[in-house]
């Protein structure tokens, strides 16, 4: 106790030099504190809203639906269907608990610029059966309040209902009751059609690509697009959810042709992995940033040793011993560490918020709600970490002054 | 796009990782998408591209955010854009926090135009309406819409049409509130005087819908570049109406 005592005695002896030590450490604390959290935070965002689509798993039509949705959005003909034969099925594999089929069309909306030849705009079609749909994703539910109320699902044999997403309202600007209008090119038809809606409610926000879709009776859709018999795909939930559950199904069905059957696990994990390569460069700029309050922190301690070589050299010859001297400076060390690793603990959960809207100003990661976590494991790794670095800082110029002889220590003092 | 294709070549492992890629992939382009989606004030969709083809002459832009609720007579200019739209304002879309954007074009230090937007609800969705002003007059050099989805689109969004709100300032929609009630006859009636598209006898509320946009639109680049310069306007013809209401109640008054 008495060696804190004089360790915070001293550092109070060069403020302003203490201060920029420790400020040093907790800015370097903050940035990792702040990149671990954004770490932590994005992967669970992933997870969540890969876990708010429902599905366990989707059969879809072979092909990648990128490159599907790339032709699509560049005027194509469109995303790719599998027969309705198929779910008819799978839909009896014991393995299933649930499953929903799902068509999805695109909808020509009318300009997104201000030229004749500007790229149009579309909307997402969904087509669903909402009883199954529902069972996949019971959450969803109806906006309420002003201009929403009274929402519902539209009728099973309704040729004119749709429900909207939360943005995809938001953006047409639409209530409950109002109309919705889309550009329909059903396939094999040389014109479009412009087909008038009426809007029978409005979901929530999820947060997941719901939003942004536009739903509409499964047979409704099929009829619309002139695609009675195709799906897009079907989603499943399965009873028990593992490893070799997923590989049963999987090779079950895999020999079905043109069915590809996509587990969201896979679809996680390899996000997980695309993200990756910006999580060595967050670890790079962290220990980057370590480094440089370490050396600042030895370079802060070792110029407090050497300005006091005279004192050390009088505290020796009055019977200080060598553990002594290396107790204290060490402390000193520690003392700098640990309060800059406090400050910037703190610093970094009340600026989490505004390091949270940088990064989504900065960049658009694809995905909603909070993408910044700083939890207690990070907060306690991080303070280990300090006291570690502040453990190994201090070593050396501890050492140094243990190691001065009194009388070259008071000599050199004068 | 070779990376992305399906290989029938390719390893079990390799071809789940494909798969998963890909769908990854096609799950960020519609989260990215829907993000699209979120935005409830009206933007220029490619802003220097579109600003450009306005002002080909155009050596810079600066975009300003304007927003109601953050200025200090914000309620105050909120109620009197009700007033001056003679309408009432969408309680869902066109609230007080709704974000505008003001585009002021430079060629070299000097202004040579404003482009603004906004919102209206439409018939069958959002109608985008954007005009182009003269920076000294505030009339409006061009008018086009962004979006529009509608029946009649083809007709509003004819040339002949818009060639027709060229010239129109904010005060000749207010010289028409005084004109309609006073002298529907009147030749001076600019906007009496454009022509609807729309023939007789069908659904022509995207018409309307779009007169209230370019009045709403002008009613707010008053507000926000001109510092009310039309106001003197609005009031001279709602005196006006005052005056000849009064006029019209006195006879009646006498009669009783």
């Amino acid at each position: 106790m008495r060696f804190v005592s004089m360790a915070f005695k001293n550092l109070r002896r060069r403020p302003v030099r203490s201060i920029l030590t420790i400020t040093g450490v907790a800015l370097a604390v903050a940035v990792a504190v702040s990149l671990a959290g954004f770490n932590l935070g994005y992967r669970n965002a992933i997870e969540r809203s890969i876990d708010r689509l429902g599905f366990q798993l989707m059969i879809m039509s072979k092909g990648c639906p990128y490159e599907a949705a790339t032709m699509m959005l560049k005027g194509g003909t469109g995303l790719l269907y599998l027969p309705s034969e198929i779910y008819e099925k799978v839909r009896n594999d014991p393995d299933i608990g649930s499953i929903t089929p799902v068509f999805i069309g695109i909808a020509e909306k009318e300009g997104s610029g201000i030229r004749d030849d500007s790229g149009s705009a579309f909307a997402i079609i969904a087509g669903i059966d909402v009883q199954s749909y529902m069972e996949m994703k019971p959450w969803l539910e109806f906006e309420t309040g002003t201009g929403f109320e009274n929402g519902r699902w539209f009728k099973v044999d309704s040729e004119d209902e749709v429900v909207m997403g939360y943005e995809a309202a938001t953006y047409e600007q639409r209530k409950v009751g109002d109309k919705f209008l889309a550009t329909i090119s059903p396939q094999g038809a040389a014109r479009s059609i412009q087909k008038t809606f009426r809007i029978a409610g409005i979901l929530k926000r999820t947060g997941t690509q719901d939003d942004g879709t536009v739903f509409l009776p499964l047979k409704n859709a099929q009829k619309l697009f002139n695609r009675p018999n195709e799906l897009t795909i079907l989603g499943i939930k399965m009873k028990q959810f593992s490893g070799a559950k997923l590989q049963e199904f999987e090779s079950r069905w895999l020999s079905l042709p043109s069915v590809q059957v996509v587990s969201l696990q896979q679809v996680k994990s390899t996000l997980v992995m695309l993200i990756g390569t910006a999580q060595t460069m967050i670890a790079a700029v962290t220990i980057i940033a370590v480094l440089v309050a370490l050396i600042g922190v030895i370079n802060a301690i070792l110029m407090s040793v050497y300005e006091r070589t005279g004192e050390i050299g009088v505290m020796k010859a009055i019977g200080a011993f060598r553990g002594d001297i290396f107790q204290l400076i060490w402390i000193e060390t520690l003392v700098i560490c640990i309060i800059g690793a406090v400050t910037g603990t703190l610093v970094a959960i009340s600026g989490s918020r505004l390091v949270e809207a940088a990064i989504k100003k900065l960049i658009n990661l694809g995905v909603q709600g909070s993408i910044v976590l700083i939890n207690w494991q990070i907060i306690t790794g991080v303070m280990a970490g300090a006291v570690i670095v502040g453990f190994f800082a201090g070593l050396y110029p501890a050492w140094r002054a243990a190691s001065m002889h009194p009388i070259d220590a008071i000599r050199e003092g004068e | 796009m070779s990376l992305f294709r399906y290989n029938t070549t390719v390893t079990g492992k390799e071809y789940f990782m494909q798969k998963a890629f890909c769908f990854a992939l096609l799950l960020n382009l519609i989260w990215q998408v829907s993000g699209a989606h979120a935005a409830v004030g009206c933007t220029l969709s490619n802003p220097s591209q579109d600003l450009k083809y306005l002002f080909p002459e155009m050596s810079t832009y600066r975009e300003d955010v304007k927003a109601l609720d953050q200025m200090a007579d914000g309620r105050e200019l909120f109620q009197k854009l009700k007033e001056r739209l003679g309408s009432d304002l969408d309680p869902v879309y066109e609230t007080y926090e709704t974000p505008y954007t003001v585009y002021t074009i430079f060629k070299g230090d000097n202004v040579i135009g404003y482009v603004h937007g906004v919102n209206v609800p439409g018939e069958g969705g959002v109608i985008q309406i954007f005009a182009s002003v003269n920076p000294q007059t505030g009339a409006m050099s061009r008018f086009f819409f962004q979006r529009l989805e509608s029946t009649v689109a083809k007709l509003l969004k004819k040339k002949e049409f818009l060639s027709q709100f060229n010239g129109l300032t904010l005060a000749d929609f207010y010289k028409h509130d005084y004109f309609s009630k006073v002298e529907p006859a009147s030749t001076e009636d600019k906007v009496a005087g454009i022509k609807n598209p729309i023939p007789s006898g069908q659904n022509d509320s995207d018409y309307r819908s779009t007169l209230r946009g370019v009045r709403k639109n002008l009613i707010l680049l008053d507000m926000f570049v001109y510092k009310q310069k039309d106001e003197p306007f609005y009031k001279r013809a709602q005196e006006v109406l005052a005056e000849k209401k009064k006029e019209a109640v006195k006879p009646l008054e006498k009669k009783q």
